[in-house]
């Protein structure tokens, strides 16, 4: 499979390819033709938009509303809600805790993935094949299959409960796609740019740092955008593994005020969702552009 | 520089840190991957096959009792209904809809005289990146039965009344937004995938004749069955895994509407306290996975 | 470097957790005795807060050094049960923990609460309390593992003033048959579902103890068996309550729509039952206080005007009208607390007298014990006091082991019910099946 190509990249192209390309006919054979299947297509692509981007209507406008309500009404402007939501109560404390748990979940990720994902591409060991096999294994299974049988391990390894174990286990699901991923771009590294490292005079080590890690920049970018999502937006596990209010991340301290039914602050809830989405959307839309190119393309060739 | 391959060059494969640094390398990633992934999965079937629970004298003194969680899933109306759910939901969310809409998508961005193209193909990427329980939170408000609610209003153009969706039709209503949330991953694969098909070929089709939908049928498609196969695995196993999205807005209702079988397994287990039939249950919907994937994979070689 | 900067980040990381999770972990073990204590509703919380200090007080006269963290957390019922289930099977659970009797057996049986047997012999409080509260309290294997602090009789509360403007008799009814023709009558003139008992799943556990099992304990058939420790799963008594459910959602009496989705409680008793719309509920006596009174969760003005309770009307013929003494919250102590005699003496304390009085008042409930009667500010709340006479008379609901399963199988059966999936027979033999299942064969009657 090809890399992803951006959108950018498609005024570079030429050809015109794709369903309604427009042929080298002779000019004015039926242009009107051609006038009303460009002008379905813009209607597409208009009604695709909307539907993606209108339901996010409510959130930017109720956040933003002094007396916001559950359904979209004009705002009266006031920025008291995300006031609100960085000084008010318990709300601080979530925010800290997806913090915390997705950088640290995110690190950890990155730097068991990156030097496994190194030994992955450099070594032939045996069962290699097999452990690669067995990490695609993993990724189908859903996590709803075994969040039961992980809450008790973590309770019998006395993790349950605690940032420490969320961490591990958000660290753990997320590896086999951060191995994958490094693998691939890592393979993509020459061997013999390490070599000549180690001619020079360098350690493996050495050389790992000075030559493969900024080789393997836009990977490691994509792999820790890709783990930091994914623990970010968690529900289910801190769900099940977390009681303490104290503990919860953004995620259920959400899902405990909308279902507080009577007593829900609805301006300050759309401010909780406009900055729980905001760092994952900000971290995709600005950096997909460098990352999408080389890395994913370069794992999905893997 | 010597090549790789001669003789000095392959002693240093070998060679500097040597075999020793694997295990220092690979040991940390293999330890959490084994114990937080692979040991839950085998403690499951372990727990599937006793009466553990968490309340009542079961939960000082479980037993052993093989199959008989199994019997009773199998033999549970419940439990099937929740798989049936589960299959209508990936059915009509991911196979379907999602897949549609995104190769629109994607065909629409290969068009090159569209404009705005970058601005579309973000807008499509919305849904996919914020985190599960904000896209609940925004159709929470578009579904509302308030008549001032988003559809509602939207209806009310149309000079329909005021519906109330979660409540009438729950299993549509999260089917759509499921389908909204996947339609950039579709968007992305597939426009992976008709990257590799050549214009000459669309170019030669077209000067014989063909209309975009015949080009499509006959010369686009069977070009790129295979990443379309990969697609359709990959998010059929998403779909199964989805929790939080459902959960958030329904918790399984209104009844038991919306109860797809991890909604079923978490309310089971953690509601009920019946770990071992939680456990159980998990294990029958990864065998069933694992059986889908494999027919996916006998269906892709074959036509690829 | 990226390696270096990987590894700065995991320390940082490591180092911000740990700090956190000092932050959050309770106070050192040396010096005053610290007992955690577990409150989950709002008006609890708020008059339990102001008892703490005196209670510090009163061991401080006893040269005791005893600290009370409370532990505040505003859940619904079944969101604190599974949570207290999770950190007491992992044993990271508070000391003390005030929670509904219904609870109580699945997690003495789990062996997750302290004996109380003697410290309770030892406490002259214990002979004030009514004999159907030690009985409700009593479990299966004849010990107790919770301080019963409340009591409640479970009737079915209604709209005097609605009833009144509608033309409806609002004398006890004798039979549901009676009952049912006047609630057809409400629902010819409103239009909409005049009565709401709990059932079905999103109800949860109030399903079985506030809704079914008050009408199945009237029957007169015996559901649970204290000498066989079975339970008996089919019986005419729940045909009869089976088919109750039934013909109420087929008159479309019940409110089902409202009954499926989460939170039921919300839009009927905290909705439509204070507008008049919905004229008869389901209810606990703490109904004049929790629910309905000036600080509940739905106010009612001149509540004890409007509002007026009935016995449940006999279902089973050969039977009378009767109301059920539910539970009410009882304290329970962690079997594996530091400091057990500390934790106790706080269930004690909390149990008697003045203490006692102020959290009945603040939540509705009625005294379990006989010397409450005259302790203020107890002794101005009329609608406790009536209640507290009715509690000698009333039905006592079954308690057993495999409670909890039980009550999952009357909420799926109920559940099949109100989507129509089912009718009474159905339904009734469903509970069945999935009750012995749940069960096992063991604690299962032939």
């Amino acid at each position: 499979m090809a890399a992803t190509t951006t959108v950018e990249r498609e005024h570079e192209r030429q050809h015109d390819p794709g369903v309604a390309a427009a042929p080298a006919r002779p000019r004015g054979r039926r242009p009107a033709w051609l006038v009303l299947q460009r002008a379905v297509q813009y209607a597409l692509m208009v009604l695709l938009a909307l539907f993606c981007v209108v339901p996010f209507a409510w959130v930017a406008l109720t956040a933003v509303d002094a007396d916001g309500g559950s359904t979209v009404q004009v705002p009266a402007f006031s920025l008291g809600n995300f006031v609100r939501f960085f000084t008010d109560g318990d709300t601080p404390r979530l925010f800290l805790n997806s913090v915390v748990v997705s950088f640290a979940a995110t690190a950890l990720n990155l730097a068991c993935g990156v030097f496994g994902a190194y030994a992955l591409s450099r070594y032939r060991f045996r069962g290699r094949t097999t452990f690669m096999f067995a990490i695609l294994l993993i990724r189908v299974i859903p996590p709803p299959a075994t969040i039961v049988a992980l809450y008790l391990l973590m309770v019998k390894l006395q993790l349950d409960d605690s940032y420490l174990g969320l961490i591990l286990a958000e660290a753990a699901a997320a590896l086999p796609i951060t191995l994958w991923l490094l693998k691939g771009t890592i393979d993509a590294v020459p061997y013999e740019l390490e070599e000549a490292a180690w001619l020079d005079g360098c350690t493996r080590f050495g050389a790992i740092r000075r030559v493969v890690l900024p080789l393997v920049g836009p990977g490691l970018g994509a792999a820790a955008i890709l783990t930091f999502m994914a623990v970010w937006g968690d529900f289910l596990t801190p769900l099940v593994l977390l009681q303490s209010p104290d503990l919860y991340p953004l995620s259920i301290g959400m899902f405990r005020a909308f279902t507080a039914f009577n007593q829900v602050d609805w301006g300050v809830l759309a401010a909780s969702a406009l900055v729980y989405m905001a760092p994952p959307a900000l971290l995709y839309i600005f950096l997909r552009r460098h990352l999408m190119r080389s890395s994913i393309g370069g794992a999905l060739k893997g | 520089m010597q090549r790789p391959g001669t003789p000095r060059a392959k002693a240093r494969r070998t060679g500097t840190g040597g075999r020793g640094a694997l295990p220092l390398l690979l040991g940390p990633s293999v330890v959490l991957i084994a114990v937080f992934v692979i040991a839950p999965a085998g403690y499951g079937i372990y727990l599937a096959l006793t009466d553990t629970q968490l309340t009542g004298f079961a939960a000082r003194d479980p037993h052993f009792v093989g199959l008989e969680n199994f019997r009773n899933l199998l033999g549970s109306e419940d439990f099937l209904a929740s798989l049936g759910r589960t299959g209508e939901f990936v059915l009509w969310s991911a196979i379907i809809g999602q897949t549609v809409l995104g190769m629109l998508a994607a065909l629409l961005l290969r068009q090159k005289w569209l404009r705005g193209k970058g601005l579309f193909g973000t807008l499509v990427l919305l849904p996919m990146v914020v985190p599960e329980v904000v896209a609940s939170l925004t159709w929470a408000s578009v579904l509302s039965s308030n008549g001032d609610g988003t559809l509602n209003r939207l209806l009310s153009l149309f000079g329909s009344g005021a519906a109330a969706p979660l409540q009438d039709s729950p299993m549509v209503s999260v089917v759509v937004i499921n389908v909204w949330r996947g339609i950039a991953f579709a968007m992305i694969m597939f426009q992976a995938a008709l990257e590799d098909v050549p214009d000459e070929l669309i170019e030669a089709a077209r000067m014989d004749g063909a209309n975009a939908l015949q080009v499509f049928r006959h010369v686009t498609l069977p070009l790129i069955r295979g990443p379309v196969f990969l697609y359709l695995l990959l998010t059929t196993i998403t779909t199964v895994g989805v929790f939080g999205l459902v959960y958030f807005l329904t918790q399984g209702g209104p009844g038991q509407r919306t109860e797809l079988t991890s909604i079923y397994i978490f309310q089971h287990a953690f509601r009920d306290s019946q770990i071992g039939l939680g456990s159980a249950a998990s294990v029958i919907l990864l065998v069933l996975l694992m059986l889908l994937g494999l027919t996916y994979a006998r269906l892709a070689k074959v036509e690829v | 470097m990226r390696r270096n900067r990987v590894l700065s980040a995991t320390a940082a990381g490591a180092l911000l957790v740990g700090a956190l999770t000092a932050c959050s972990s309770d106070s050192g073990k040396d010096g005053p005795v610290t007992i955690k204590l577990v409150e989950y509703q709002k008006p609890r919380i708020a008059v339990v807060k102001k008892l703490i200090p005196q209670f510090e007080k009163a061991m401080a006269k006893q040269g005791r050094h005893v600290k009370v963290e409370l532990v505040a957390d505003t859940l619904t019922d079944d969101q604190f049960r599974t949570k207290i289930t999770q950190q007491l099977h992992s044993g990271t659970a508070p000391d003390v923990i005030d929670m509904g009797g219904s609870n109580v057996t699945g997690m003495a049986g789990a062996g997750y609460l302290l004996k109380l047997d003697d410290y309770l012999d030892k406490w002259h409080g214990w002979d004030q309390y009514y004999a159907p509260a030690k009985a409700a309290a009593r479990q299966p294997d004849g010990s107790y593992y919770s301080l019963p602090h409340e009591a409640s009789v479970q009737s079915l509360f209604y709209r005097k003033d609605v009833l009144k403007r509608l033309g409806v008799d609002t004398s006890q009814p004798r039979t549901w048959d009676e009952l049912i023709g006047r609630l057809k009558k409400i629902r010819a003139k409103t239009g909409g579902a005049p009565i709401v008992i709990p059932g079905g799943t999103a109800w949860g556990a109030g399903s079985w103890t506030e809704g079914f099992l008050p009408v199945m304990a009237g029957t007169g058939s015996t559901f649970y068996d204290a000498e066989s420790r079975k339970w008996k799963l089919k019986s005419k008594g729940l045909t009869a309550t089976f088919g109750l459910y039934h013909d109420l959602i087929k008159d479309r009496l019940l409110p089902v729509r409202d009954l499926q989705n989460p939170n039921p409680w919300e839009p009927t008793k905290y909705k439509k039952f204070p507008k008049g719309t919905l004229p008869v509920s389901a209810q606990g006596s703490w109904g004049w206080k929790y629910d309905w009174g000036p600080d509940g969760s739905a106010p009612i003005k001149d509540v004890r005007k409007k509002v007026g309770t009935w016995d449940y009307p006999a279902l089973v013929p050969g039977t009378k009208p009767h109301s059920i003494s539910g539970g009410g919250f009882g304290y329970s102590v962690n079997a594996h607390a530091s400091d057990p005699d500390a934790a106790v003496e706080l269930a004690k304390w909390l149990s008697s007298g003045k203490p006692l009085a102020k959290q009945l008042v603040a939540v509705g409930a009625v005294a379990p014990r006989k010397d409450l009667a005259g302790v203020a500010p107890y002794k101005n709340e009329p609608s406790l006091l009536e209640a507290q006479r009715k509690l000698k008379s009333c039905v006592q609901p079954p308690l057993g082991d495999g409670e909890d399963q039980v009550s999952q199988a009357v909420q799926s059966a109920t559940a099949k019910m109100l989507s129509g999936k089912a009718d009474g027979g159905q339904a009734a033999a469903d509970f069945a099946k999935e009750a012995k299942e749940l069960l096992g064969s063991t604690r299962v009657a032939k």
